[in-house]
């Protein structure tokens, strides 16, 4: 689902941020990108989304080598790739049923499709009932459903989240990566970055590391660190 | 399809009124340059019928002396007559001459009291086949006993038309300065709302959006705020015939005077020239912003 071989981006010609990566990631896989911070853990899913080109390497992202597709594809690319953030990205003057649905208005859905599709993912989240709430009247743990709802309201073949638990409290977290695991059990491939150690010895899921833009560990049912 | 058309329609409309200001300055600046190039053709379409009505008859006037003898009248009338580059031959009597006169200055009746036929010169009226060629007539006419003065009646108008010429040029390149000042002020408006809906624009992109689906907004926005500046120069260019140019028509009677026909030609160029300017204006502010 996502192929990585020899990928390498480097900023100003002397920042390196991913050096030499090749990873493979399976259909239906769950895998924890770890990594202090500057590890390169983000400009891995920036490069996922083509919101910039590798120095060097070939990506292969839903079957697509992603460095030949041209730009007025790279939209329909998107669509098969929900993203999450720590910053859950909601627009504020917009309701929690709106923000989603935003999703498929910009992608051109009808009414009747939105309508349909938006309360039943917003169920799913467990937000029902706050259909009508505006994202600063929620909880940061509610917030980020809104956010994940958003990004699985089309059903991406991948799920690509960044820190989606950096700005919420263990307690919360734990309820953030129960849905993501469900989300993950519809099929979807999930890539999550994250330094939260306690989520990801707690899931046993792959793990990669990364430091200074290096693969320094691939593990399948991993931990956060060797020694932890 | 209806709720794209609503989708399109609602983010135009919110635009505009985000950036109520800016968008005024670059309404009123468009409204401003195409005001100007719609005068600047009105003035054009005026000189030509100007032009067409001072040389239509007449494009050499002979003078002739009072005190030219009938034998000396006949032969110089013989002569033009005779001409291969003469179209056609009026002889304008005193009386004539007078009439025509009183027909132009009927405003001014002082003027005209204290004129009797006498005091005006008979003349020849003649019309060239081409109006290039008064130098071969007044030539040919030289020595003639009996000729006051030869006219060329369009080296009268030459200076008039040549001042008329510089002020249309003049006008249109004002026309232009502003035309470009208001496609960077629609540009910027462009800007400033891409900058104020930076946020939406990148979910937008995150969530797959089209780049077309982002940019129309802003297109639409830009354009509309073009066609209003359009508008508002047409209805400047209809009440400015109305106010001057018609109520003219009654006191200039003998003068031709441009009319809805040619207000209706420069409405039809200053619309989509409006439009053409703001859309292109809109795209080049957007190349910059929304690259995938």
């Amino acid at each position: 689902m996502i192929s990585l071989s020899r990928v390498s981006k480097v900023y100003k010609e002397t920042v390196v941020a991913l050096d030499d990566v090749s990873v493979e990631i399976g259909k239906g896989e769950f895998v924890f990108v770890v990594g202090p911070s500057g590890s390169g853990k983000s400009t891995l899913i920036r490069l996922l989304l083509k919101e910039e080109e590798p120095t060097r390497g070939d990506i292969y992202v839903a079957g697509k080598h992603i460095g030949k597709l041209s730009p007025w594809k790279v939209p329909y690319l998107r669509r098969n790739l929900g993203t999450v953030f720590q910053d859950f990205k909601l627009l504020s003057d917009k309701t929690v049923f709106e923000n989603v649905a935003f999703a498929l208005e910009v992608i051109g859905k009808p009414r009747n499709v939105i309508h349909q599709r938006v309360p039943e993912i917003l169920n799913l989240v467990g937000l029902g009932d706050k259909l009508r709430n505006y994202p600063d009247e929620l909880s940061g743990g509610e917030q980020q459903r809104v956010s994940i709802a958003r990004a699985f309201i089309n059903r991406p073949l991948i799920l690509l989240a960044d820190e989606p638990t950096g700005n919420l409290d263990p307690g919360t977290s734990v309820d953030i990566m129960k849905l993501l695991d469900r989300i993950n059990r519809t099929g979807t491939t999930v890539l999550m970055a994250t330094h939260d150690n306690a989520i990801v010895d707690a899931m046993r899921r792959r793990v990669i590391e990364l430091d200074s833009g290096k693969v320094i560990r691939d593990q399948a049912r991993g931990v956060y660190g060797y020694g932890a | 399809m209806a709720l794209r058309v609503g989708y399109f329609f609602n983010e135009t409309l919110q635009g505009l009124r985000r950036n109520g200001l800016v968008a005024f300055a670059a309404i009123s600046t468009a409204f401003i340059a195409l005001f100007l190039v719609g005068g600047a053709l009105l003035v054009s379409r005026e000189v030509n019928l100007l032009i067409d009505f001072t040389t239509r008859d007449v494009e050499v006037s002979v003078f002739l002396q009072k005190d030219i003898s009938p034998s000396q009248q006949q032969h110089i009338g013989d002569l033009l007559g005779h001409m291969p580059e003469v179209a056609s031959v009026h002889f304008e009597s005193q009386q004539e001459a007078y009439q025509r006169f009183k027909e132009i200055f009927r405003n001014q009746e002082v003027l005209v009291q204290n004129i009797t036929p006498d005091a005006l010169p008979a003349s020849f009226r003649v019309k060239l086949k081409d109006p290039q060629q008064f130098a071969v007539v007044a030539q040919r006419l030289v020595g003639q006993p009996g000729i006051d003065k030869i006219v060329d009646q369009r080296q009268i108008l030459k200076r008039l038309f040549a001042v008329i010429r510089v002020f249309r040029i003049g006008v249109l390149a004002v026309a232009i300065v502003m035309l470009v000042s208001a496609a960077a002020l629609i540009g910027n408006t462009v800007r400033l709302a891409v900058f104020n809906r930076r946020k939406e624009i990148g979910i937008m992109r995150l969530v797959g959006a089209t780049n077309w689906h982002i940019r129309l907004p802003f297109l639409i926005e830009g354009v509309i705020e073009g066609l209003l500046g359009a508008g508002a120069a047409v209805l400047g260019l209809f009440i400015m015939k109305v106010a001057f140019i018609d109520s003219l028509r009654g006191k200039v009677g003998f003068l031709p005077l441009v009319g809805t026909p040619d207000v209706l030609f420069a409405v039809q160029l200053v619309i989509p020239l409006g439009g053409l300017v703001a859309a292109v204006a809109s795209l080049f502010a957007m190349r910059r912003f929304l690259e995938v």
